[in-house]
């Protein structure tokens, strides 16, 4: 006797499950420009690699013992490879009663969160779905009302501190499907097909707001207030940025990143370094080059583009060696540390000190940002927070000063109470307070007295700039050395090179905060 | 229709495009004074500028819309 019978009985029923919400919907998914969870999942993956779990589990109906009908479980789960290493994956299907949580089975959607946690390797959560309550019409089903809670949410909550998480919103996603996304350490939404929102416009409108779902909670607002880190304009370039990203960080926080092989030469000098930053201290110039000019070729992979943007911060390798980087942008506010780019720097130095990056801290700061508005955002709350993710980081640390480096915003170029290599570029200027800033205040008295108070601020101002020349703070050891800019890569390659040699791999004293 | 918005606070310097005028991504389209510093606006679409919605020397929000664009 051989159990063909049911081998036969299972095969039917998986056929039944790929079917996912039936040719209907999956053609209605098709048309809103989205992909089916299981066309999500098997381009995100190693062609072939996906390991499914509970592909039989759904809604069943029977008469008398036929199976008549089956609905899957709305998540898809499992795991599989990217580039050849093992993730967990779990995709909401949307064609399946709109991806709401009372069409899943909890215990599912829970089980690749657990593996990820126990097994310990990345995890992907393709989000595409309603909030974990459903609808209300599950009251009459229940016959009771509960108090909200989210069992398994110390599991999704523990990966932060253990394993990379990935959220990936590729619809409109609200409530528990919202939080799913944004409880991560990198989120992509995709723009036009993805909305991200606590509740959808049919509820908003009882607070007397009109609004459609892509004004409430579409890219061009969540990837421009850090709700997610980035857009991108189709579900294909998500799944590429998730290939990428994973590549610069270890599986779980027990281990180290690994270093790639480099076929870029360490010691390669491009040559423009030596003019970019202007002479005029009012002008400006673009970061991103210089970022592509240090790194190994094509390595930089920027993180929050559109949000906080006076901060540029991404993962790039040095000699092979993945770093996180945090550089200035003085298109925005000069450099100044805002709110958000604040917020911003926070969330890539705990990522960095998470998963054993050394971090690499390109400076152009004239300071916080100043003024009516900056203190209306309580940008010093926001700015001390980074601090704090700064002075308690332990991973290695390196910091280029570029150009302005001024008030507490610029103290905080490196943690203050351990060794960071640090290099200073010959455009290098630093201080409490810029000159022009503070002349009039601390020269009040001898600017009143003079006959002539123009020409009394012309000559302190001479005396002052006589004295801010870089080479005087080298010769105090206040900056340790001022370089050719264009030795940056190779003085960030050697830093690199020295660095993976200082990082010790386990969980991090505090844990990881979305 | 599309309205490029300023990244920054600050006082409108200059614009340096007029209606008519094609821009691309990453076209200077203004100048804002900010920090103390004279720091560029760039496009962040492409299109022909419509109108200009702001006055020289005004005060701007971030965010404020800059220039109108015909796609």
């Amino acid at each position: 006797m051989s159990w063909e019978k049911e081998l036969e009985e299972i095969a039917r029923r998986r056929e039944l499950a790929l079917q996912m919400g039936g040719t209907q919907k999956v053609a209605r998914q098709h048309a809103a420009g989205k992909l089916s969870v299981r066309e999500r999942i098997d381009q995100l993956l190693d062609p072939g690699s996906f390991r499914e779990v509970g592909t039989l589990a759904g809604a069943a109906r029977y008469e008398g013992p036929e199976l008549v009908e089956f609905v899957p479980a709305n998540q898809v789960a499992g795991r599989g490879t990217i580039s050849g290493r093992p993730v967990a994956v779990v995709g909401d299907d949307f064609t399946v009663r709109g991806g709401a949580a009372d069409a899943s089975i909890y215990e599912k959607l829970l089980y690749p969160e657990r593996l990820a946690h126990d097994l310990r390797m990345p995890i992907v959560r393709l989000v595409d779905g309603t909030g974990g309550g459903g609808s209300v019409r599950t009251l009459e089903s229940m016959g009771f009302t509960y108090v909200p809670a989210l069992p398994g949410w110390h599991i999704l909550d523990g990966n932060l501190s253990r394993v990379p998480v990935i959220g990936l919103a590729l619809g409109s996603v609200a409530g528990l499907g919202a939080a799913r996304v944004a409880a991560s350490h990198y989120s992509l939404m995709v723009s036009d097909t993805a909305q991200i929102f606590a509740a959808g416009p049919p509820v908003v409108a009882h607070t007397g707001q009109t609004v459609t779902k892509e004004e409430l909670g579409g890219s061009q607002l969540h990837a421009r207030n850090g709700t997610v880190d980035d857009e991108v304009g189709s579900e294909h370039a998500a799944f590429e940025r998730v290939r990428s990203f994973l590549s610069y960080l270890p599986r779980s926080v027990w281990e180290l990143p690994a270093r790639s092989p480099s076929d870029d030469d360490p010691q390669r000098q491009e040559a423009f370094l030596i003019s970019t930053v202007p002479r005029d201290e009012r002008k400006v110039y673009a970061t991103r080059p210089i970022l592509g000019a240090i790194a190994d070729r094509g390595s930089f992979f920027e993180i929050g583009r559109l949000w906080g943007r006076s901060t540029i911060c991404g993962l790039a390798r040095f000699n092979g060696v993945a770093c996180a980087v945090l550089a200035s942008d003085p298109y925005h506010y000069g450099g100044a540390w805002t709110r958000a780019s604040s917020e911003k720097l926070t969330r890539m130095v705990d990522l960095a000190e998470t998963f054993h990056l050394p971090i690499v801290h390109l400076v152009d700061v004239p300071g916080f940002q100043v003024g009516v508005d900056a203190e209306r955002a309580a940008t010093i709350r926001a700015g001390v927070r980074a601090m704090a993710a700064i002075e308690r980081s332990t991973v290695p640390w390196c910091t280029i000063l570029v150009r302005k480096c001024f008030g507490v915003a610029g103290a905080a170029n490196r943690p203050s109470g351990r060794l960071s290599m640090r290099y200073a570029w010959p455009s290098g200027s630093w201080g409490s307070l810029p000159i022009a800033g503070g002349l009039e205040a601390a020269y009040r008295a001898e600017l009143d007295a003079a006959p002539d108070p123009r020409a009394k601020r012309a000559e302190i101002e001479a005396r002052l700039n006589a004295v801010t020349s870089p080479l005087r703070s080298a010769e105090r050891f206040s900056v340790e050395e001022i370089i050719d800019p264009r030795d940056t890569r190779r003085v960030i390659c050697e830093f690199a090179d020295l660095a993976v040699h200082a990082l010790t791999p386990g969980p991090s004293r505090q844990g990881y905060r979305p | 229709m599309k309205r490029l918005r300023s990244p920054l606070s600050g006082t409108l310097r200059i614009y340096l495009v007029k209606v008519g005028d094609l821009v691309q991504p990453d076209t200077e389209v203004a100048v804002i004074d900010s920090m103390k510093m004279e720091i560029p606006v760039l496009a962040e679409y492409a299109g022909r500028v419509s109108a200009l919605l702001a006055d020289p020397a005004a005060m701007i929000d971030e965010g404020q819309p800059l220039v109108e664009l015909e796609s």
